[in-house]
């Protein structure tokens, strides 16, 4: 502290000596000219300060000095660069807009001095300039954000009902034909009793709507059977391209074919009239209806299998467990499951599926498990080759082959899985972690790496021999 | 020398299959010569050859002509020896070994033959499927049947599969 001081304190009585010796001195005209004592201001680098400012060595002439900037060149400029409207340029805007928009533009060019946009209009080349350079007169489809030019879609839209759809197709080939034929036609009013005929379709009893729709379709029917008759040159009605025009351009809608922004169709109703309850799976004969949800289809077709063999594989949940995710809209149960399938000859598969839905992760997992059905190498179609062991996180499996008749001393998932492959003699051991989904999954990682006798013997030269049933003249099992 | 070496060489060759080498050299001594044409004899390695620090031609593996040990080159001399594969697998998965310079295992000529069985005896495990063990016998390194063959046992080497 004591030994701070004295610099500090020296440090700033100079600064101080520095202000008040330059002060008195730059108020002298002289004194501008003549190099100015070294500044004793902050420097932020250790290198020797100059003892004047730089000049360089060539001497640059400013344009000012060349006559390139004086105000006669400005203005020449200037007006060469932005010249006023022409008396004909003016007539020609005058076509296209209104008295008061041609007085506004006039204001306009009067407001903006062109020696000012000369001397001060210059394209932006600071850190802080817009990404682009534009008047906003166009839309960048990339930047700018899309029009919406149409008004929002009707949200009372409905499909049209038939009596609807019957008058939207008159307007339609009144419009295109302007009324030839189509506009002698009756309207559907015409068919109804005298004392509805003022009142809005909507307030006609259901028996009288009925019958006046009847009678009007078959009344069009007959129209058209009689025009059919009438003319053998079919060229006046519309074309197909017409037609077509109409089926796709046409709003199905009572919205009066309205545009919209939105490039999706308008979503389907619930129950759309006509159709509701006419949805069905794809239902394949060969199922003899033992598939009426369509369950197995899509399986019968990766796999190649019939609906018999699938029913018979053997399908069986090992592991279930629930996680419950915690978010904003409270906590979301989530079902996991691992399932497995086999044949009991030889072919284990393992399917993890996960649903909200306990149903429906079930059979996604089941079918995945037929799906995913390999073939399991067994010794003599009882136990497995040697002793086979698989880790799957913490969890350790030991599967060791047994003598026939052993059975299966083996826990209940692995006695499930042994089963649904068909091996019946396997000791086995889990000597660490015991979760129940790693088991599962390093059993069948065990049972898929068993050592195979003929891989070794090709990879070893070597001559490997069974030798169980080779004495006590075979007489073995 | 002793088992020390025999240890080094079960974890390098291991090593060197897990790696998918096709070649690779072992100190040149007697014994670890003995444990490389047990190993050749059992079909783990395809070929052993004595050579100087460079790998000889692969080409010459089998038929090659080493120059005659003497005093002047014997300590620059290495053991190479060709590792196999088959299927993209290592034929050699693992070698492990069992006696170790501080705690050496013998097996008696009854537990050898237990042992060969797949049964537990002289605390070592039964054999696995696929699996051979090596001894160091007075009749030189065997693998166990070659030294049930010859009724001989040993030093329990290492076990190899």
């Amino acid at each position: 502290m004591s030994a701070a001081r004295p610099a500090a304190r020296s440090l700033i009585s100079r600064r101080m000596t520095s202000a008040s010796v330059t002060a008195p001195l730059s108020s002298s005209p002289s004194s501008r000219l003549a190099p100015s004592a070294p500044s004793t201001c902050h420097h932020f680098h250790s290198s020797a300060q100059m003892a004047v400012r730089r000049r360089p060595r060539f001497r640059n002439i400013p344009a000012e000095e060349m006559g390139l900037v004086t105000d006669q060149k400005i203005d020449k400029w200037a007006a060469k660069k932005f010249p006023k409207y022409t008396p004909e340029e003016m007539q020609e805007l005058s076509k296209n807009y209104s008295p008061e928009q041609i007085a506004a533009l006039e204001a306009g060019e009067a407001s903006i001095d062109p020696r000012d946009l000369t001397i001060q209009g210059r394209l932006r080349t600071d850190s802080y300039r817009m990404p682009y350079i534009d008047d906003f007169a166009d839309i960048q489809p990339i930047i700018d954000k899309r029009p919406k030019r149409q008004p929002p879609p009707d949200p009372m839209a409905r499909f049209m009902n038939l009596d609807e759809f019957t008058e939207d197709l008159i307007q339609w080939s009144q419009d295109l034909k302007k009324g030839e034929k189509t506009g002698t036609l009756k309207r559907l009013e015409e068919f109804v009793p005298n004392k509805y005929k003022k009142a809005p379709e909507s307030e006609w009893p259901a028996e009288v709507k009925a019958e006046a729709v009847a009678k009007f379709s078959s009344y069009i029917e007959g129209e058209a059977f009689k025009e059919k008759l009438s003319t053998t040159d079919r060229s006046d009605g519309p074309s197909d391209s017409d037609v077509l025009e109409y089926i796709l351009e046409r709003s199905s809608m009572t919205d009066n074919n309205l545009k919209s922004n939105s490039f999706m169709a308008p979503a389907l109703p619930n129950k759309v009239p006509g159709v509701a309850g006419l949805y069905k799976n794809a239902v394949d004969p060969e199922d003899r209806g033992l598939d009426e949800e369509g369950v197995y289809q899509d399986l019968k077709k990766r796999t190649g299998m019939t609906l018999d063999q699938i029913l018979k594989i053997t399908v069986k949940t090992v592991v279930t467990r629930y996680v419950t995710n915690q978010t904003r809209l409270g906590k979301i149960q989530t079902c996991n499951i691992i399932a497995l399938a086999g044949n009991r000859d030889g072919w284990l598969g393992l399917g993890v599926a996960s649903s909200v839905e306990f149903q429906i992760a079930k059979r996604k997992a089941e079918l995945l498990a037929i799906q995913n059905m390999q073939p399991i190498r067994r010794y003599e179609d009882r136990t497995i080759y040697g002793n086979v062991e698989a880790k799957i996180s913490g969890t350790v499996v030991r599967l060791n082959a047994r003598p026939p008749g052993f059975g299966l001393r083996v826990s209940h998932r692995i006695f499930e899985m042994c089963r649904a492959a068909g091996i019946k003699d396997l000791a086995a051991t889990i000597p660490r972690s015991r979760n129940p989904m790693n088991t599962v999954k390093a059993v069948f990682e065990a049972l898929k790496n068993q050592p195979d006798p003929e891989e070794i013997a090709i990879g070893r030269g070597k001559k490997l021999v069974d030798v169980r049933k080779v004495y006590y003249g075979g007489q073995v099992y | 020398m002793g088992v020390h070496s025999i240890a080094n060489v079960c974890s390098h060759l291991q090593n060197a299959a897990r790696a998918r080498l096709g070649l690779t050299s072992l100190p040149n001594n007697k014994y670890n010569l003995a444990l490389a044409l047990a190993l050749h004899r059992a079909g783990f390695l395809s070929s052993v050859t004595r050579a100087g620090p460079h790998p000889p031609p692969q080409d010459q593996l089998l038929s090659f002509e080493p120059e005659p040990v003497t005093s002047a080159n014997v300590a620059t001399r290495r053991l190479w020896v060709g590792l196999k594969y088959w299927d993209n697998k290592p034929v050699l998965k693992s070698l492990k070994a069992i006696s170790k310079p501080s705690r050496s295992l013998r097996a008696s000529v009854a537990e050898l033959n237990q042992v060969a069985r797949g049964f537990e005896a002289a605390h070592l495990k039964g054999l696995n499927l696929g699996e051979c063990m090596f001894v160091s016998t007075d009749r030189g390194v065997l693998e166990v049947r070659e030294a049930l063959e010859r009724k001989v046992g040993g030093i329990v080497l290492c076990r190899v599969s």
